[in-house]
């Protein structure tokens, strides 16, 4: 006798798998390409503004350009010491110490105090002359100061809107010149 | 009763005959490929995030080893400036070789001024006219560069009417947006 219908199947149904083949193809080829293409160095750049020394098209100073030339600080970079010299004075930020880079000992500066100095000199300048922005630094060196210590201090000072720096050399016994003029300053 | 000859035993192409197989017990081996994938993705994301369709419009010199920066400022194709410890190269060409004198003085560096004047002036017949993005210069240096020697340098791109000069660097995390 025939079993009645009950409308449900009783033959056990399994999941049918997914065909994961073509997606392996897919990947295999997609992953060769994008290794090729993939950029694991990026490359960015700093901008540099002209300087006193290295100005290009001098001239052409507004009223508003001066005052902020005027109130730019310089970082004075030497041998033994770093400076922050503004418009409210000079003062030491840091002493050189020896540092480790790539298996060499080279002379380093301490970043984070330059940190400090920066943002509370910009809070200053905030407060004494809010109207006019402020965003050219000027970096003063001797001449064998290494690069990557000019470009650390200049990332420093991008962090606090000082963000069109400038490059001047000169000779040890100029800028202590400058060190000695800027130690009086102006009180804010 | 006998056993069965082995022609009547079912054909089983591309798996080996084991005891198992004449019996019919056997599956079909088949690879777990989700692993795979998972792993495939994982690659494939990370492959898209650091994909390129730029490229790079730089070629980086083996002599020199760039400094870290956060800049986040997008490299142009503009001439290039290459100063290691032993030359200065302009656009491949090796114009200055560094010696004690250059590194004495601060002033331009004359031949270096001459061979910048030329290319802008090249630049200038070629287009007829020169705008300000032809007036720069991209100055990649070795992290142990003097800075006497990058000012010299910097001074002599001025002087030759390249009135901007970007330092090309290696961009770390933690970059400010421009």
């Amino acid at each position: 006798m025939a079993k009645a219908a009950t409308g449900r199947s009783h033959r056990i149904r399994h999941a049918s798998e997914l065909d994961l083949l073509p997606v392996m193809n897919l990947f295999c080829v997609i992953i060769p390409f994008l290794l090729l293409s993939a950029s694991f160095l990026e490359i960015s750049i700093i901008e540099m503004s002209p300087t006193e020394g290295i100005s290009a098209g001098a001239g052409t100073t507004s009223l508003a350009q001066s005052e902020e030339q005027q109130l730019q600080p310089k970082i004075i970079l030497t041998n033994e010491e770093m400076f922050l010299g503004t418009v409210f004075g000079t003062r030491s930020i840091s002493r050189v110490f020896l540092e480790d880079r790539d298996g060499n000992m080279v002379n380093s500066y301490d970043y984070d105090a330059l940190s400090d100095a920066l943002e509370d000199f910009r809070g200053e300048l905030d407060t004494a002359f809010p109207t006019i922005p402020v965003h050219k630094i000027t970096i003063l060196t001797v001449d064998d100061v290494r690069y990557d210590n000019i470009v650390m201090t200049i990332d420093v000072c991008a962090l606090h809107d000082f963000d069109k720096p400038g490059l001047q050399v000169a000779a040890y016994s100029v800028l202590q010149r400058q060190i000695l003029e800027g130690a009086g300053g102006v009180s804010p | 009763m006998s056993t069965p000859s082995k022609r009547h035993l079912p054909l089983t192409l591309g798996y080996k005959k084991n005891k198992a197989s004449i019996r019919g017990k056997d599956k079909k081996v088949t690879l777990n490929l989700t692993s795979m994938i998972d792993m495939f993705t994982i690659l494939v994301v990370f492959l898209l995030k650091s994909y390129s369709a730029e490229g790079q419009i730089v070629t980086l010199s083996d002599a020199l080893t760039l400094p870290e920066s956060r800049s986040d400022q997008k490299i142009e194709l503009n001439l290039e400036i290459i100063v290691t410890n032993d030359a200065i190269i302009v656009d491949g060409e090796p114009i200055v070789f560094i010696e004690e004198s250059v590194l004495i003085e601060g002033n331009p560096i004359p031949v270096l001024v001459e061979r910048l004047s030329d290319h802008l002036e090249y630049t200038r017949q070629m287009r007829g006219t020169i705008d300000e993005t032809e007036m720069k210069v991209n100055i990649q240096g070795d992290v142990a560069t003097r800075a006497i020697l990058l000012q010299r340098v910097m001074s002599s791109c001025a002087q030759a009417g390249y009135a901007t000069q970007n330092l090309t660097v290696i961009k770390v995390e933690g970059g400010d947006e421009q």
